[in-house]
Formats: C-alpha cells, sequence, structure tokens
C-alpha cells in the first residue's frame, strides 16, 4: 500500500488489532463505516496471538474450545467482508483532538496522520514489543538484534544468545550449523526451555551459561565483544559477532498515556458507552474501565459492539443506535435446512 | 484476580517469573519477589516457569491461610511505605523501570 492510501481518511480508526479491536471493525463494518486498524505489532491476534496462540481457549461464548490463533483468524475472516484496512507493525504515537470534524486524528510512528471521525482504543496492555537487553540496545542494527535472521547470516561467525526460554534455545539451534561458536547466556540457574532441545543444543557445541548476565557490548562499526559476569562475581569477555536478545516479549502502554485520556490505574475510565473522556475517542477490551468491569475477552466483545455502534450515532446523529440483525444482511446463500 | 507468590520464594529467589512476565509486574524484594496485583493481566506466564513451586492463582489460595496471607501481602508492598522508602511504590507500571527494590515488607523481613 501507499504511503497515500494509508493516510486516507476513515471513518473509524481503531487503535490494537487484538480480539476487541477485531470485531469493532467487524461490528463497524456492519454499520458501513469505513475502518483503519492500526497495531505495533506486524501480526494480528494481540495478546491473544503474540502470548499464547496454541493454548485453547474456554469461555468465549458459542465456541465450547478455540485456540487463539483460530480465534484471530476467524476475527480477521468476520471483518473481511467490510474491507477494513490494517496498518501493521507502526505504533500509534499520538492523538489529536478538536471538535470541529476533521481534527480528530491519530498519528503513526512514521509520520502518518489518519484524520478520522470516531477513535476506538482497543490497545490491551499496550503494545507487545521484545524486551529490551538489559546492555548493548544502542547497537541495534550493528550486531544486536531481537530476532533470529536467516541462519546463513551467522556463517563463520561468532553468536551470543541471551535468554533462556524456548525461543533462546531454537535460535541458538538454528545458528549451530552455521555459526563459528554460540553461546546461550541465562542469567537464571536453569533454563526454561524444553530439556531434549537444551540437550541437542549442548550436543551441537553450543556453550550454554547459567546463573551469568550479559553487563557489557563493545565494538567498533560493529560488535565485536561481549562481557558476561557470572554471579560468582567472575567477569570475562567473549568474541561476539552477533548479540541476539532472546527475552520474550513484553507490553506497555507507551505513548498512550500522555494522550490526555482520563486514567482508572492503567486503564481508560470509560462510561456506559465507551465513550473515553475525549470527545470523539471510545476505549474497549482490556484497555477500558468502567464500575465492574470484568476484563475478558467475551466482555471486550460486547465493549467493542457497544462503542462502534455509539460511533455511528455520532458519526451520523441521524443513525439509530442499533444495528440491525446480522440474520437480516446475510451475504451468503442461506444453506438448505439452516436457520435465516 | 490475580497470582501469588508464597513463602516458598523467600531467599529462594530465582527470578524466570520476572523474565516470562508479560506486563513486568513482578517486582524485586530482598527476599522475596512480589506480583503487583493491578498491573498483573493473570496469564499465567509465572506459575507454569517457577522452579521452586511458589506461584498461584489468587483464588486457589483460600484454603490456605498461609498462601491467603501472601496475597494481602502481595498487595501490601504496592500499598505500604515500605521500609527505607519515602512513600508507597504504587503502580509503577513496570519492574525494569524501578529495578531491584531491597526491601521488603514486615511479613517477609521477619519471616524466619
Amino acid at each position: 500500500m501507499t504511503a497515500a492510501a494509508d493516510a486516507a481518511p476513515a471513518d473509524i480508526v481503531v487503535v490494537g488489532a487484538g480480539p476487541a479491536g477485531l470485531w469493532a471493525a467487524y461490528c463497524a463494518g456492519f454499520r458501513g463505516l469505513s475502518v483503519i486498524v492500526v497495531d505495533s505489532h506486524a501480526e494480528p491476534g494481540g495478546q491473544v496471538a503474540a502470548l499464547y496462540p496454541n493454548k485453547k481457549i474456554y469461555d468465549i461464548a458459542g465456541l465450547p474450545g478455540v485456540t487463539g490463533a483460530t480465534l484471530v483468524s476467524n476475527l480477521l475472516e468476520q471483518a473481511a467482508p467490510y474491507e477494513p484496512r490494517y496498518l501493521l507493525g507502526r505504533r500509534a504515537t499520538s492523538l489529536h483532538t478538536g471538535d470541529r470534524t476533521g481534527e480528530l486524528a491519530v498519528e503513526l510512528e512514521d509520520g502518518t496522520r489518519l484524520e478520522c471521525s470516531a477513535v476506538i482504543l482497543a490497545s490491551g496492555v499496550g503494545g507487545i514489543e521484545p524486551r529490551p537487553l538489559p546492555v548493548g540496545h544502542e547497537w541495534l542494527g550493528r550486531g544486536v538484534s531481537y530476532t533470529m535472521a536467516d541462519p546463513s547470516t551467522y556463517d563463520g561467525l561468532d553468536v551470543v544468545v541471551v535468554g533462556g526460554g524456548d525461543s533462546a534455545i531454537d535460535w541458538a539451534l538454528e545458528a549451530l550449523p552455521h555459526a563459528r561458536s554460540v553461546t546461550v547466556v541465562h542469567r537464571r540457574r536453569a533454563f526454561r526451555a524444553h530439556a531434549a532441545n537444551v540437550r541437542r543444543a549442548t550436543d551441537g557445541g553450543a556453550r550454554l551459561m547459567t546463573d551469568c548476565e550479559i553487563v557489557a557490548v563493545d565494538g567498533d562499526a560493529v560488535v565485536r565483544t561481549v562481557t558476561l559476569r557470572a554471579r560468582t562475581g567472575e567477569v570475562h569477555s567473549l568474541r561476539a559477532d552477533a548479540v541476539v536478545g532472546a527475552l520474550g516479549l513484553i507490553s506497555d502502554l507507551g505513548p498512550l498515556t500522555t494522550w490526555g485520556l482520563e486514567m482508572h490505574d492503567r486503564r481508560i475510565r470509560v462510561d456506559t458507552s465507551m465513550r473515553t473522556n475525549l470527545s470523539g475517542v471510545f476505549a474497549i477490551g482490556d484497555a477500558a474501565w468502567y464500575p465492574g468491569k470484568v476484563a475478558l475477552m467475551s466482555t471486550g466483545f460486547g465493549d467493542a459492539a457497544t462503542a462502534a455502534n455509539n460511533a455511528a450515532v455520532l458519526i451520523d446523529p441521524e443513525a439509530i443506535l442499533a444495528p440491525g440483525h446480522s440474520t437480516d444482511r446475510s451475504s451468503e446463500p442461506v444453506q438448505e435446512g439452516a436457520a435465516s | 484476580m490475580t497470582f501469588v507468590i508464597s513463602s516458598e520464594c523467600i531467599d529462594n529467589q530465582d527470578g524466570s517469573c520476572i523474565d516470562v512476565c508479560p506486563v513486568d509486574c513482578i517486582y524485586e524484594g530482598e527476599r522475596k519477589n512480589y506480583i503487583n496485583p493491578v498491573e498483573c493481566i493473570d496469564c499465567g506466564a509465572c506459575e507454569l516457569v517457577c522452579p521452586e513451586v511458589a506461584i498461584f492463582p489468587a483464588k486457589s489460595v483460600r484454603s490456605d491461610a498461609t498462601r491467603q496471607a501472601f496475597l494481602e501481602d502481595n498487595a501490601l508492598f504496592f500499598t505500604m511505605t515500605l521500609p527505607g522508602r519515602d512513600e508507597p511504590l504504587g503502580n509503577p507500571g513496570g519492574a525494569r523501570k524501578v529495578g531491584p527494590l531491597e526491601t521488603d515488607t514486615p511479613l517477609v523481613s521477619d519471616w524466619a
């Protein structure tokens, strides 16, 4: 998509492509509204997709057991007929508010300004990003990375992976056939990764160091060495061309806290229409708080319907709040024997 | 709901829970770690990785007086003015923003 097409205005900008945000895209689409969904994460699905895609979820109404991955793909499919625009992998950095039409806009980190008539914040517990390394973050792109590149990139290099979970060991295993050396540094006493994989890594020649922290990253134009400190106090330096942070994901509310929203602890206070204190701005799902709020996906879906339909009335005061029944608008031929 | 770190953690802080918490809501005290019940999103990642089996879902501890006391104590860590500090910790929105706290609640510091 071109930058100009990205920036075309929409009726509604949804911030957050988790379950609540995706359902808001459906609800708004059903009302005939155009929708842009933005998310800092490159993949849709929010927490469910990033943190536990393969765990079965049992408390979604009408779905006796569904994995996060399936739920997300179903939500995308459900909204698809209304062609929401997805701008993923870009953080929403600021919100411009105003009383006059055309003044409401969400701005993304790359400067794209998305003008809209309403904003629905479905930002959950915040943007999901790799947990930064304790040191060496400034070498990002010059030897330090937070994802595994194509393994052949590591041909002949000294690779240091930092972390103790499955991704740390998986990445070490991927690098092993290519790298000159692979060292995995973990600050705790034992690896959390699957024992069989830890053994494969050791058997494959990886050096695993527990109770050991990375305390410095040094180099010239690129990374050359790392300094490690063991719990015993022993410090030593290691040649390193590539340092891969595998410290898991972490979420952070980020810039949203500076947008002038009235908060309740770390959630956005809303009324019974999901309206925030800012005109034209709604909040739903885990991002929202109202008295009696229960933070579950099932209530988040309800929040999404409430917000999208109230936004429809805000955008067109002649519109009726109730959206009508989806059964009246079936886009698919009615199957024989199925209820209409 | 939240999770609670119970007495098993005292002087046995492994810290794997801190590594896996997706919202960074587990704070490191002097002798024990504490889960901030306001910031916890109830994902359960910490419970699975604790080598001391010290972490329990809050709703499961009602029948266990010690763990119930630690549930209240976890909350207290954030609401009381801890020894050596000027004000309550509150909800800082991430343990890495404040680092190790080097202090504990009275229940934990007096734990024999």
